[in-house]
């Protein structure tokens, strides 16, 4: 073969990976039974300080105000079913946002962890998403790590006072991404290439993801731009009453 | 003996990449109608598994009992990391699940078919590497270098489908069998903090009531052409997202209200079903996990 059609070969494959395997993309879970028993202690036991903070944020709100606890609840609910709804997509694929970085911006990166498990959990008992002995790696990856950088990404641009706008697509998609990064990682960790080690392997699990992640992580950036013009038109209240707009402010 | 294993783990694939393929075209079970043609539908409103665990015939059983039953065959699966072990569990829960549970084997089948793609997607990534220089069983050149794979490395491929199967089987043995209400007095018996069993009895319910509102809005904006295009699908998933929101908050002070005006001083307390535990049942399930070990012991090397 000379090399032009080497470079015909290697674009067809790359062409067959992006539109051949796109039928139903869930966000990253990791499904019940990928991690080895050492892999799932060992993100369930990283995810621990996390979700203790989360707990004491938590209880710190509603000991302050006991009213807020249908308010979180109602939060866990929205962000469980902005999550399973099927959103718009150019290949005609049928995909989910994670809703965990909108969840941050809206909410703040503490309580999202003790929420996020809790939708975990649902995920896994009621659709079949991830699954209960991965359930420390997919908390660690969508509920810890995601709305982490969602939340600090908000913050910062906010300093930095860029557009509203601007500063919420960034953080949604670059949570979104982050997200998938350490999934790969994550399954890379537990299975190292043979030749290359994990950074190979890892470099092996974002190429084949990233047919269908990428697009998602724009497409959910936009997604959050969109709910939150919404929500800034309809119930401009109601964000003052869970601090994301400050009172007096436009 | 390996290449039963093989036919078994392709016989298993095949069938479930066919139910998922053909579940939307013919399912006599889904709640939904037909017009003129008898092509049945709904409209968004989709049987969830906790609808299969109020169904199920071994619903009577111990909730405890299922569970700790489903998490030990779990751990040991994961544990043992046998592709015999798999396959056993993989029978024995299909067993459980179809014949003493009387799920229809296409539901079932459809609820293993959820998690395929990323099965799919995370098998390749284990089952092909990159090389500069040709040095696997089987190699595709590719410009740059080669992809390239073995033996070796199709078998650990295929060995961690099984795996992954006889999880998720483990897995929906309980989930297909148990309401998600009997799964939280479980985690309350296992003494999970109090909080977060009051947060996961409410969201519970939360769930269901936001997407019926999400689904009644997604036919709303379906009828009036919402989603022609893909710009147009955008901006309705943003209006969606933000009514949702907004409706939620209105829902969660009127449940206050309505929670308080009940006497609500702080604890929720439900009414449990006393459901009495088996003995023949754990004398089962005890043989069962003994079969495992034995299992493995004699095939492990």
């Amino acid at each position: 073969m000379n090399f032009r059609q080497k470079m015909i070969l290697t674009a067809s494959i790359a062409m067959a990976f992006v539109f051949g395997i796109t039928p139903v993309t869930n966000a990253m879970h990791i499904m019940e039974g990928y991690l080895p028993p050492a892999f799932s202690i060992a993100w369930g036991a990283i995810c621990i300080p996390f979700l203790a903070m989360g707990y004491f944020a938590l209880k710190k709100t509603i000991e302050n105000d006991r009213r807020s606890i249908t308010l979180i609840a109602m939060a866990g609910a929205f962000i469980f079913v902005v999550s399973s709804l099927k959103i718009p997509s150019v290949t005609g694929s049928c995909s989910h946002m994670t809703g965990t970085g909108l969840g941050a911006i809206l909410l703040g990166a503490s309580s999202v962890s003790i929420l996020g498990i809790i939708v975990l959990i649902f995920q896994a008992v009621l659709l079949a998403h991830g699954g209960l002995t991965t359930l420390g790696a997919n908390t660690f990856s969508m509920a810890i790590a995601g709305p982490l950088v969602s939340f600090g990404l908000y913050k910062l641009c906010t300093k930095l006072k860029v557009n509203k706008y601007v500063s919420v697509f960034l953080a949604a998609s670059f949570g979104d991404l982050f997200t998938y990064c350490v999934t790969s990682l994550q399954l890379a960790l537990a299975y190292p290439s043979q030749v290359g080690g994990v950074q190979v392997s890892a470099a092996k699990f974002l190429a084949v993801f990233a047919p269908t992640q990428l697009p998602l992580a724009i497409i959910e950036g936009i997604l959050s731009v969109l709910v939150i013009i919404g929500l800034e038109t309809y119930a401009a209240s109601e964000l003052r009453g869970i601090g994301f707009l400050k009172v007096g402010e436009q | 003996m390996e290449k039963i294993v093989v036919i078994g783990t392709i016989f298993i694939m095949v069938s479930i990449l066919w139910s998922a393929v053909n579940w939307r075209f013919f399912n006599p079970n889904q709640a939904g109608h037909s017009h003129r043609y008898k092509f049945r539908h709904n409209h968004g409103e989709g049987v969830s598994i906790d609808y299969y665990a109020y169904a199920s015939k071994i619903k009577h059983w111990n909730p405890t009992f299922k569970v700790s039953f489903s998490m030990m065959t779990l751990v040991l699966c994961i544990a043992l990391d046998n592709p015999y072990v798999s396959m056993f569990v993989i029978a024995a829960m299909a067993y459980i699940t179809i014949v003493k549970g009387k799920l229809p084997l296409r539901e079932y089948l459809r609820v293993l078919a959820i998690p395929i793609t990323f099965i799919l997607l995370s098998i390749v990534a284990i089952i092909f590497d990159f090389s500069k220089v040709p040095t696997g069983l089987y190699d595709l050149p590719i410009g740059f270098g080669y992809i390239f794979t073995s033996n070796a490395m199709l078998k650990t491929g295929l060995y961690l489908m099984l795996k992954v199967f006889a999880a998720i089987s483990a897995l929906q043995m309980m989930t297909l069998s148990t309401p998600s209400s009997e799964i939280i007095s479980v985690l309350r018996k296992a003494h999970v903090p109090k909080l977060v069993i009051e947060l996961m009895n409410m969201i519970y319910r939360y769930i269901f009531i936001l997407l019926e509102v999400s689904t009644k809005m997604k036919n709303a904006a379906d009828s009036r052409l919402g989603n022609c295009d893909f710009r147009t699908s955008c901006s309705t998933f943003g209006n969606i997202g933000a009514n949702l929101l907004v409706i939620s908050m209105k829902k969660a002070n009127a449940y206050y209200d309505a929670m308080e005006s009940r006497c609500y001083d702080g604890d929720f307390i439900f009414y449990e079903e006393v459901k009495a535990v088996d003995k023949k049942l754990i004398i089962k399930a005890g043989v069962f996990m003994v079969t495992l070990i034995i299992i493995w012991h004699y095939t492990h090397l």
